[in-house]
């Protein structure tokens, strides 16, 4: 009896539980106690120092992020999502089919491509947007929507190949292979065989790219020269003029934003099946 | 469908992996490749399915060259290696994909897929995941979806490798009541000289790239052309077969065993000398094989 208890006891010590646990929860109130913090300013009118809680409560902040100039919050909020939407989309699906031209073909100057790809990882955001700028100003592209999600695009480029030529390296062409032998056109294998291998990766890459666009402040005021208002460029003079109701109404409605549309990301991929559980990532 | 391999050659990153190779398979017949690593002959398989183009030479489909018809056209299933079922879909859905791809209608196919699991005696894991099944109900599954779209010829690389002695001896008695059941052209790599023995009703032996004979199995192992191919089935093995009217058979494997009498036999191979038909019921009568093949 002695013995089978010793056991157990040996068996929860390897299980690790209570240091799991607790990591977690350091983990979670790491990223949470933050965030409630900010949730708490968004609706706080006075807050001084020692005070633990605010003296006053104001809904200011976020009717300011919704209905300010002149109802054009929520106007804001949606440019900025379809922006960020159209570069995580126009990204990933040139870094998927760069990461395939790379993985599962050869060629001369596959190797200054791969490297090519990765080059706006070396260069700093400041001096590629004034480069940028001068090139978009001459192509007649400055202050659009479109200048805004091509600049937006070149740098989440580096991260969603990075991302995407791991994946599709793992993949291989095997499953592919399998189903041309079976019958199906060059097409209808990939989306039958390899598209749902790639499904991890990509909503990875459509995350990365995403979050890289919605937050992007300098790129966006700098090709967008205040024509193009995202809700980096609106929220950023409140962040440096130190209103922190404003300042956190926008940060809780950027979290907030975030988070739904990462869930209709996951909807998106469960409704049409191609998120569903693969040998390759379980 | 009578297939013709007709000197083809293949170079990849400069290494020549074909070199003029031709054989044939006759429509319905089991053909195999046997050969060390390396050998060329799973690249072999690859040409003929149309996934690695030759440098040289043509393949030709009854008569027909199809160099330039792609590989989803050539209705040549393979059955691989690493087994390669899809695993975003269960069971069933694998084993219906051919038919899916060939448009039949998705009661048919679901219908034509149960009969095929059935064939290969799986036929309640239809709605399983592929991950749940073990590595030899995973090949059957290969297996049966491969049968499924009656491809014009069933292409089989190494197909029980992964398996266990008693796995890859039911998967040998299984793909060889499939073939004569559905009677298609088969063409299998492999570098086990007793699975090319007994299944085989050809063998064509490949080293380095190089055709080095071409025959039945009884004329591989009676007649090796060289060395090579003699050392090949020349290890100190047996094979247990029997003797009918003094032909030792097991498999497609047949052997003339003169004055050995009826009944449980072996079939012993020893390093340097002519192989010999030992009965396993009269030890008195153990004779050397006949020279004179079947």
């Amino acid at each position: 009896m002695a013995a089978s208890n010793a056991a157990a006891t040996r068996r929860k010590k390897r299980n690790g539980k209570p240091f799991s646990k607790l990591f977690v929860a350091i983990h979670v109130l790491i990223v949470l106690l933050p965030i409630s913090v900010i949730a708490v300013w968004a609706c706080a009118d006075r807050w001084q120092w020692p005070l633990l809680l605010p003296e006053e409560f104001s809904m200011r902040g976020i009717e300011e992020v919704l209905f300010s100039s002149n109802g054009q919050g929520l106007a804001v909020m949606g440019q900025s999502i379809a922006i960020a939407f159209a570069v995580a989309v126009l990204t990933t699906i040139v870094a998927a089919m760069a990461a395939r031209a790379i993985c599962n073909y050869t060629w001369v100057g596959r190797n200054a491509y791969s490297f090519l790809l990765v080059v706006p990882f070396l260069i700093p955001t400041t001096v590629f947007a004034m480069g940028v700028q001068v090139l978009f100003i001459h192509a007649g592209i400055a202050r659009t929507v479109f200048g805004v999600i091509l600049a937006h695009s070149i740098c989440a480029l580096p991260y969603a190949v990075t991302i995407m030529i791991d994946v599709t390296r793992a993949a291989g062409t095997r499953l592919e292979d399998a189903a041309r032998t079976l019958g199906a056109g060059p097409l209808r294998s990939f989306v039958s065989t390899t598209l749902p291998a790639l499904m991890p990766g990509i909503l990875s890459s459509i995350s990365m790219s995403y979050i890289l666009s919605f937050s992007q402040y300098f790129l966006t005021l700098l090709i967008g020269g205040g024509a193009v208002r995202t809700f980096a460029t609106v929220m950023f003079p409140y962040l440096s003029g130190g209103d922190r109701t404003i300042a956190a109404a926008y940060g809780i409605s950027f979290i907030l934003a975030t988070f739904v549309v990462f869930l209709i990301f996951e909807w998106l991929l469960r409704r049409f099946g191609l998120g569903k559980r693969t040998d390759l990532y379980g | 469908m009578h297939l013709t391999f007709d000197h083809i050659s293949l170079a990849l990153s400069g290494k020549t992996i074909l070199d003029d190779i031709s054989f044939e398979v006759a429509d319905g017949e089991f053909v195999s490749i046997l050969g060390e690593s390396g050998a060329g002959k799973s690249t072999t398989l690859k040409v003929v399915a149309g996934l690695i183009p030759q440098d040289e030479g043509s393949v030709l489909f009854d008569g027909q060259p199809v160099d330039d018809l792609p590989t989803h056209k050539r209705s040549c299933a393979i059955v691989f290696q690493d087994i390669r079922l899809f695993p975003n879909m269960n069971v069933q859905d694998n084993v219906a994909f051919p038919l899916k791809m060939q448009g039949v209608a998705k009661a048919e196919r679901l219908r034509v897929a149960q009969e095929m699991l059935e064939a290969v005696k799986l036929p309640d894991m239809g709605t399983r995941r592929v991950h749940e099944l073990s590595g030899g109900q995973q090949q059957r599954v290969a297996l049966a979806r491969a049968l499924a779209g009656h491809p014009r010829a069933i292409l089989l690389d190494e197909p029980f490798s992964g398996l266990d002695e008693q796995l890859r001896e039911e998967m040998r008695s299984l793909v060889l009541s499939l073939h004569e059941r559905f009677g298609m052209t088969s063409l299998m790599v492999t570098h086990d000289p007793d699975e090319a023995l007994t299944m085989s009703d050809r063998i064509v032996y490949v080293s380095e790239g190089k055709l080095i004979q071409e025959g039945t199995p009884a004329d591989l192992l009676l007649r090796p052309r060289n060395q090579l191919v003699a050392s090949c089935f020349g290890d100190t093995s047996a094979i247990e077969g029997a003797v009918a009217e003094e032909v030792f058979r097991v498999g497609k494997l047949e052997v003339p065993a003169p004055e050995v009498a009826d009944g449980p036999a072996v079939l012993v191979r020893v390093q340097g000398s002519v192989p010999f038909v030992h009965s396993l019921e009269a030890p008195a009568a153990a004779l050397p094989a006949s020279e004179e093949g079947r």
